[in-house]
């Protein structure tokens, strides 16, 4: 019986790299936590329409910008200084496009926040704010999921985004269906088509988690695929 | 003028296969050397075994592998340099364009004439630079045009703007990246179709081996190159295509190389299929 030459080998070589990568991924991890904060936030804000709580949001997208600076020179020296070649690469990459989209999301929060504050003098529509509380959670989910599925490497869980997701897209198209029939009062009209924004915002959001989930995929199979392609949908 | 979008997504397509650099599909490459089932046995302890492949014409292939895997081993195996090592045998086929290298009417010189090699440390002879590029072919009697020929050798091996002016002067008096080119001229001056290179870099500096690495890329137009390499960047560079060889160990500790997995350079700095591979590749061990 042969054994692998592999065994004359110590293990743990490239210990500093490794600790490198992990150290990447745990911030990348905080990161989501952070926008999962702002997320939960501007959701709050929008339904007691509290404009303190929309300024904390705002302010608070400086910590996240500055956890998305730190990862991405993070990637910048590990790709200068260790050349991470097969899953040490798959798995750098997939954080350099992770951390983009979780500021993406911080800056819809943002964007949520900005709008809670412009309405804030405006008679909210009590089915909308509910509307908007469900797709907040769903949103908040599906972050979850994407963030845990990356970290244990999980395919299934990754591609189980894609059905949230369609839950999200179904609330925002009765969002808009609904603010299409506000009536003729133009400042709940306005108000309305504010809230069409607000709704894209937290659309948004969960397309953000789904192309988390993607990147896990790219991660676990070495292959890149999207889940589901908007330009020939009935291909996906 | 509007440009139609799908003449510019074409282009688009194009030049995003050429930055992939992807290799022709299977079909429309040609094999050099098709590779089957071989081992090598030096004095009876087995070096390599098992080893199958194709090696294809205008090819960059790497070998990579830590030490003792059988690398270097294989590698002469495709100019039969192992022949001359008391002792060892080589067993299973290597076909060169479809005929046995290894057959009984094959002549070994005429072998190496068409398959040259270049080796880890620089190896000029002890004469000038013009006699050491003559040296082969003044030996196989190519001796029509000589000049020519070796004018050639040297701009094809990128030194003969360095050397056009002393050509006379000794091989000896270059620094040690110009010596390797020169032994890269003396391999092309008899116009082998295919090029053996052991390390060629590793006993040169970053720049020197810049240049080595850039030679590759424009010989390939013309010749087949297989490369054997320590440094795995510089496959992951040069190479269209890898072959990983590591090593196993028997019962009472013999080492014999074994080929891992053979694939697209692309495909094994990416997602390897072997996990044997991503560990070399990666650096977890070897």
């Amino acid at each position: 019986m042969s054994t692998p030459a592999g065994a004359d080998y110590p293990h743990g070589m490239r210990v500093t790299f490794q600790e490198e990568l992990d150290r990447l991924e745990a911030n990348l991890q905080e990161e989501s936590e952070l926008v999962l904060r702002s997320l939960r936030g501007a959701i709050n804000a929008l339904e007691q329409q509290d404009t303190e709580l929309a300024d904390e949001v705002i302010a608070f997208d400086d910590e996240v910008d500055a956890r998305y600076l730190d990862i991405s020179q993070g990637i910048e020296q590990l790709l200068a200084r260790q050349t991470p070649v097969a899953i040490d690469l798959r798995l750098v990459l997939a954080v350099l496009h992770i951390n983009l989209g979780l500021e993406r999301m911080a800056d819809l929060c943002v964007t949520i926040a900005k709008l809670t504050k412009l309405t804030a003098r405006l008679e909210p529509d009590e089915e909308l704010v509910e509307a908007f509380e469900e797709m907040g959670s769903r949103g908040e989910e599906m972050l979850r999921v994407a963030m845990t599925s990356f970290a244990d490497r999980d395919l299934t869980g990754a591609e189980s985004l894609v059905d949230l997701d369609e839950l999200i897209d179904r609330a925002n198209r009765r969002v808009v269906k609904h603010v299409l029939e506000l009536g003729n009062d133009p400042a709940l009209r306005e108000w309305g088509l504010r809230m069409i924004v607000v709704s894209r915002c937290l659309e948004r959001v969960g397309d953000h988690a789904v192309d988390i989930g993607e990147q896990t995929a790219y991660l676990v199979t070495g292959e890149f695929r999207e889940f589901t392609d908007a330009s020939h949908p009935e291909d996906s | 003028m509007v440009i139609p979008i799908s003449v510019t997504m074409a282009d688009v397509s194009v030049n995003i296969a050429e930055q992939r650099r992807e290799l022709p599909a299977k079909e429309f490459r040609e094999v050099v050397f098709d590779v089957r089932d071989l081992g090598v046995a030096y004095s009876g302890n087995q070096a390599l075994e098992g080893v199958s492949l194709e090696i294809y014409r205008n090819f960059v292939t790497a070998f990579i592998g830590p030490s003792g895997c059988g690398k270097s081993t294989f590698i002469r195996c495709f100019n039969r340099m192992n022949d001359l090592i008391p002792g060892a045998v080589v067993e299973g086929t290597i076909l060169y364009h479809g005929e046995d290298l290894y057959g009984g009417p094959v002549d070994p010189v005429e072998v190496r004439k068409r398959i040259g090699m270049v080796f880890q440390k620089p190896n000029p002879f002890p004469k000038s630079i013009y006699d050491n590029v003559a040296f082969g072919p003044r030996v196989l009697g190519m001796t029509d045009g000589l000049d020519e020929r070796v004018e050639k050798a040297l701009h094809q091996a990128a030194l003969w703007d360095e050397v056009k002016d002393r050509l006379k002067a000794g091989a000896l008096s270059l620094s040690g990246g110009q010596q390797q080119r020169l032994c890269i001229a003396r391999c092309l001056a008899v116009e082998p179709e295919v090029i053996l290179m052991d390390e060629p870099a590793s006993a040169l500096d970053p720049i020197a081996t810049t240049r080595i690495e850039d030679l590759m890329h424009g010989l390939k137009e013309e010749y087949t190159i297989v490369v054997v390499t320590h440094n795995m960047q510089q496959a992951a560079r040069v190479a269209d295509m890898t072959a990983f060889f590591s090593v196993t160990r028997g019962d009472e500790g013999q080492r014999t190389g074994i080929l891992v997995e053979y694939d697209a350079t692309s495909k094994i700095f990416t997602q390897p299929s072997d996990k044997r591979t991503e560990d070399y590749v990666t650096g977890r061990f070897g």
